[in-house]
């Protein structure tokens, strides 16, 4: 360190050009701080530009997801599912000798349950 | 010299101005910088009993206009009026005004806000608003009701539930700019008041039971060429309405659609199932059978002589529709005698009788949860003429709603008990809290169990063997009541010869009843009976669904299939 300053003090003429380089360097230093504080200031209103973008576009999706919603409520509606049911797809009802019902007989569970249990 | 008198008066103003009249001035000032702007709340939705949607709230966009920031008013209205379909001298006219805001065209379709957009005027804007959309469009329309453009109710649940759908609306105060701009401040001291959304409302409506009942009465209704209808489908256990369809067909149009109230007229979208009374006829003895029988004036199998085909009640003779012989008192409500009817009804006298019909529901509101209900008409009993018993036991000189009606055959199919009809099973919150749950509710026993299980026995007998035999749906027992009311003739006063209420009022299955049904034609043409013109409509409206609810047949004769495990 003595060393350095020793050396310095002994050549007035590299003082006065290390002086400017350190003025250069100063100036070189905020210039680019600025730069950095600058572009960040730059780079933060970009992505707040971005984010309010982006929440636009989420709204807009929001809006459009739930106008398919209603729109998948509406085409499932009753009168139209009956329609192309019976128009397009020739649906009938089951008539009256195709329905068989199948019930359980009185008792007949109470049975199945005296069963003796399989080994 | 002066200038120091000048600096003196000026420094008077100042304090005059500063300390004196700084209140004033404060208060001025903010009037002219602040702007307290309304945010409006979501209305909450209209579910069925399943959940699905019936009414929903959509963000949509409304285009306002800033006129004085407006260089040319007539382009800008001529753009406009092409984009949203609007006369352009009229767009011009508010454009031109003194006012600094004017709307242009309220929640407009997507696709128009797009254009409008595109078009990138500085004094034209758009601001997101809510509008109510019914997805299911004309599905359960007088039940539901409508909103204005404001998101206020104005007709059925809308109007009814408005409170707890509309929410609470937020506010922001505002800055305006010198050109009244409005600024919104943010940061520390930033006022505001979020708006707190509506309430979801379920209804005890089902979709699809809806369905069937407008369905079908349509049918019903373009077959009778009918002036109009109703149809209720109630629970019996527990007074819920599962379908309430209302139609007018008096303007050619059959069904009212809520998403465009104003092309509608009142009448077309009033729920006359509540609103409007009928003179019920012949449904009305199964009320008399009820009351003769729980006091035990007459037996089912007791015989009773109506072979004279006509009775002298007071100064008026009342005839049956075909002399019928003598009958037993269950084939005098299966065949709809009115002589049999009468001759029960006075053995039980004005005042035991009257205690029977407010028993059963009838001369006050039923308590539904719609709005515009009314009592019904029913005289008391002091105030009856000579006449009256006899005409009120075969449902005349009385006035009915249809709701009542439901109700009224609901307590003869459950046992007894008169329970309260209500649409509403749940309030909530979206998010699932605060929810608040309707049971149902027990008005009064009408009759006993023992009654209304012999009632129940009788009416089935209308359907197997008597006037209703057409209201019999197929794999089901059913037990109802058929009836033809002569409307009054506006011009005479007297009952009209050619208009009538053709309806049918019973429950499926007879044994163990799910389901009250209600069918009400007004005015038919050609076949009037309430057997032919209404009692297909139930058998219909019965039949699907019951198999949509998956009740299982009860009478299939032999195609049961029986297991035994």
């Amino acid at each position: 360190m003595n060393t350095r300053a020793g050396n310095i003090g002994s050549f007035p003429l590299s003082q006065s050009k290390g002086g400017s380089l350190r003025r250069i360097l100063i100036f070189g230093l905020v210039v680019i701080g600025l730069m950095v504080y600058v572009g960040g200031k730059v780079q933060i209103m970009r992505l707040g530009y971005q984010i309010d973008e982006l929440e636009k576009q989420k709204r807009d999706l929001e809006r459009m997801n739930r106008s398919l919603q209603i729109e998948a409520s509406s085409l499932s509606a009753p009168g139209r599912i009956e329609e192309i049911a019976v128009k397009r797809l020739g649906m009938v009802r089951p008539a009256k000798e195709n329905v068989v019902v199948v019930k359980r007989k009185q008792g007949g569970a109470a049975r199945n349950d005296r069963r003796p249990a399989a080994p | 010299m002066l200038m120091g008198v000048g600096f003196v008066l000026v420094g008077l103003r100042l304090v005059h101005l500063q300390i004196f009249e700084r209140g004033d001035l404060t208060r001025r000032a903010e009037r002219q910088q602040e702007r307290l702007m309304k945010l409006e709340s979501k209305r909450g939705n209209i579910f069925d009993r399943a959940g699905r949607e019936l009414a929903v709230s959509l963000d949509v966009e409304s285009i306002f206009g800033m006129p004085n920031e407006v260089e040319n008013p007539r382009s800008v209205a001529r753009e406009l009026g092409r984009i949203l379909r609007q006369n352009p001298a009229d767009l011009e006219r508010r454009l031109a005004s003194d006012r600094r805001f004017v709307w242009l065209s309220r929640k407009v379709d997507p696709a128009k806000a797009n254009q409008v957009r595109d078009l990138d005027r500085s004094a034209i804007g758009l601001l997101v608003e809510s509008r109510r959309f019914y997805p299911k469009k004309t599905l359960a329309g007088t039940v539901l009701g409508f909103t204005n453009v404001d998101n206020k109710g104005i007709e059925g649940v809308e109007l009814w539930y408005d409170k707890m759908l509309r929410g609470t609306d937020g506010w922001v105060l505002a800055e305006k700019d010198a050109r009244g701009r409005t600024v919104f401040p943010g940061g520390h001291g930033f006022q505001y008041q979020l708006p707190r959304p509506g309430k979801d409302v379920t209804l005890t409506l089902d979709e699809v039971i809806q369905h069937i009942a407008e369905k079908e009465l349509d049918k019903g209704l373009a077959e009778s060429k009918a002036r109009g209808g109703v149809c209720v489908v109630m629970d019996p256990g527990t007074g819920e309405v599962l379908a309430l369809s209302v139609r007018s067909t008096m303007r050619g149009r059959a069904a009212f659609n809520p998403n465009e109230p104003k092309q509608y007229r009142p009448e077309e979208w009033r729920n006359r199932a509540v609103t409007d009374l009928f003179e019920p006829g012949s449904i009305f003895k199964a009320i008399t059978a009820a009351a003769a029988l729980e006091e035990k004036v007459v037996h089912p199998q007791e015989r009773i002589d109506c072979s004279t085909g006509s009775i002298q009640v007071a100064d008026r003779v009342i005839k049956d529709s075909h002399r019928s012989g003598v009958l037993t008192f269950t084939d005098v409500i299966s065949e709809s005698s009115n002589v049999g009817t009468i001759k029960v009804a006075q053995r039980l006298g004005k005042a035991r009788y009257y205690q029977y019909i407010t028993a059963f529901g009838f001369g006050r509101k039923t308590g539904v949860d719609l709005p515009g209900e009314i009592p019904g008409l029913v005289r008391d009993h002091r105030l009856w003429s000579g006449v009256s018993l006899g005409s009120i036991s075969i449902g005349q000189e009385i006035g009915v709603t249809p709701i009542q009606m439901a109700a009224a055959y609901g307590a003869i199919a459950n046992g007894g008990m008169l329970m309260k009809p209500y649409l509403v099973s749940e309030v909530g919150d979206p998010n699932g809290d605060e929810g608040v749950k309707f049971a149902p509710m027990t008005v009064n026993r009408a009759i006993s169990e023992e009654t209304s299980k012999t009632l129940r026995r009788i009416l089935q007998k209308v359907v197997e063997t008597g006037t209703g035999q057409k209201a019999k749906p197929a794999g089901y027992t059913a037990a109802g009541k058929t009836g033809t009311a002569q409307k009054i003739d506006q011009k005479t006063g007297l009952y009209s010869k050619e208009d009538y209420v053709s309806s049918f009022v019973g429950f499926v299955p007879a044994v163990s009843p799910k389901l009250v049904i209600v069918v009400m034609v007004d005015s038919p043409v050609g076949a009037v009976y309430g057997g032919s013109v209404a009692a297909p409509i139930f058998k219909s409206v019965a039949e699907s669904s019951l198999t949509y609810l998956q009740v299982p047949p009860d009478d299939l004769g032999g195609r049961m299939l029986l297991v035994s495990q």
